[in-house]
């Protein structure tokens, strides 16, 4: 089957600057996939790419096969991008129609209205509608045309907590449905909740690939935690990927518990309050993020 | 109708401003500056001549405002990342440039035509039917020039300086141009840089037309060459940052 999505050896430069290095991701029809990673790790980036809207200084992009102008031209590709925005002077409903005419086929008008959350507003002048209104705006317009690929980039930066869920609901329909949806976030909880495949990007580089389940598994991360005076000299501990002290609770993210508890207590007498966790999503994510700038991963 | 055609069409429409500026303006114009000038005239003859004169004036000052701001408005679409939205729709960004040279062509009709009407029925300018089509139609294709250079404008600059570039470069264009008055009473240098200007060679093909004649081939080239200069602009600041890039 043609992969809904391949990425092969991309690579992407903003003037000396290499934002995006050897990246390889192959996406088949039908998957749900998270882009996750912090602000700056190359997620916009590589979804401009896939869009045409960057060059790339290496590498290819295939949506269905086609190369990026052509899949966009052809109608195979939806976005919702960051910087993406509404006309003034138009209502809601005109541009609505005017993006749905200009797929070959267009998803229908009032499946698109509940889908994308846009009822009552097809009569409204653009500048009336608030930031989350406006975001199911874009949406719809990703949707206008029933494209095979969706790919949102941030879809819920300007939703609340409610609006967000709902955003959710809307991405699991679309998956359901047969859709590819590629959506970039950095909320672990939202990646947690749609994809069944979440890309952790850091770097501009893949540092894990899977489930939320096997990404939280595939890290050995564990956090320890104990009472210590602020500025207590932590340094050198070994296996350590992050520390934060948060009133006099001082947290340690560590690739491997035993190993960095050893040296703690080689070096003290006890511990107070002392707490080992396996990891969250978040914390994985984190010790991920650590480990490539560390450039300990691969 | 070509539906993006037709939503820019709708869009501009919906612009209450710009509709004061391109028309009623100009046309209220016509009749200040024709009895203002028109009651100094020593006879019907005079008349007829500054009333025409001042028509096509003001038919060239509308003409060259509706222009521009139809097309300098590229630079909002921008900002806002509309053109970006549209650049991952099939829609070609060919065609984003060609409906905007022809929203722009087409929105000049209307300060052409209701000005010439103010001109006909309200100062009673008297020509042939011949002529009044022929007036039209040379300051219509005319205004290819202004779109010309509103695209170039509005490609160029950002958002808050093509908001003031719309109302500021048609003024400016107009008036050293001999559109608010005529180079006539310019002093000499003022003269020399109104030729340079091409708002002037405009409305020399409107005053060829108007005087009986076919418009004079310096005015044609002149406004051809600046046509084809702001275009050629138009089209290098393009390459230089696509329409679909945000900033920068």
């Amino acid at each position: 089957m043609t992969p809904a999505l391949a990425i092969s050896g991309l690579t992407l430069r903003y003037g000396d600057i290499v934002a995006v290095s050897d990246l390889d991701l192959e996406i088949q029809p039908g998957q749900t996939v998270a882009l996750l990673g912090p602000n700056g790790a190359g997620k916009s980036t590589i979804v401009n790419a896939v869009l045409g809207l960057l060059p790339a200084a290496a590498g290819t992009v295939e949506i269905l096969g086609r190369r990026p102008p052509d899949a966009v031209r052809a109608g195979s590709v939806g976005a919702m991008l960051q910087h993406g925005g509404l006309p003034s002077e138009a209502r809601v409903g005109e541009v609505v129609d005017l993006v749905r005419r200009s797929f070959p086929t267009a998803w229908p008008l009032d499946d698109l209205i509940v889908t994308a959350g846009i009822d009552g507003l097809l009569g409204r002048p653009v500048e009336a509608l608030s930031g989350g209104q406006r975001q199911r705006v874009l949406l719809a317009l990703a949707l206008a045309g029933a494209p095979p690929l969706l790919l949102l980039d941030e879809p819920t930066s300007a939703m609340d907590v409610g609006g967000r869920r709902a955003f959710w609901t809307t991405m699991r329909r679309l998956a359901d449905r047969g859709h590819t949806v590629v959506f970039a976030t950095h909320h672990l909880e939202e990646a947690d909740a749609v994809a069944d495949r979440v890309v952790v990007i850091t770097g501009g580089r893949v540092v894990a690939d899977g489930s939320a389940a096997q990404v939280k598994a595939g890290t050995v991360a564990r956090t320890i935690s104990f009472t210590a005076p602020a500025g207590a000299r932590l340094d050198g501990l070994p296996a350590v990927t992050s520390s934060s002290h948060q009133g006099s609770t001082l947290t340690l993210t560590t690739a491997d518990a035993s190993t960095t508890l050893r040296a703690l207590l080689a070096d003290r007498a006890s511990l107070p309050d002392l707490e080992v966790r396996g990891a969250s999503l978040e914390d994985a994510v984190l010790s991920l993020v650590a480990a490539g700038r560390n450039g300990a991963l691969r | 109708m070509n539906p993006l055609f037709a939503f820019q069409l709708r869009r501009v429409g919906r612009n209450r401003q710009y509709l004061l500026f391109t028309v009623l303006l100009p046309a209220l114009f016509t009749i200040f500056f024709t009895k203002i000038f028109g009651g100094l005239a020593s006879g019907p003859v005079e008349y007829q001549r500054e009333a025409a004169l001042y028509m096509v004036s003001m038919m060239a000052y509308g003409g060259l405002g509706a222009a521009l701001g139809a097309t300098i408005r590229i630079s909002f679409d921008r900002a806002s990342g509309w053109l970006r939205q549209l650049r991952v729709t099939p829609v070609p960004q060919s065609q984003v440039f060609a409906v905007d040279v022809a929203v722009g062509a087409l929105l000049t009709l209307p300060s052409l035509v209701v000005v010439a009407l103010v001109g006909r029925f309200v100062n009673d300018v008297q020509l042939g039917l011949g002529t009044w089509l022929a007036l039209v139609g040379v300051l219509w294709a005319g205004s290819i020039a202004f779109v010309a250079l509103g695209l170039l404008v509005g490609l160029a600059l950002d958002e808050r300086a093509a908001g003031g570039a719309i109302g500021f470069v048609g003024v400016v264009l107009a008036a050293l141009g001999g559109l608010l008055a005529p180079v006539e009473v310019f002093p000499d240098s003022m003269r020399t840089l109104a030729h340079a200007m091409p708002s002037y060679w405009y409305a020399q093909l409107g005053r060829d037309v108007a005087a009986g004649g076919a418009p004079s081939a310096t005015a044609v080239l002149a406004l051809a060459a600046f046509t084809a200069g702001f275009a050629a602009l138009a089209v290098v600041v393009a390459r230089r940052r696509p329409l679909y890039a945000v900033a920068g």
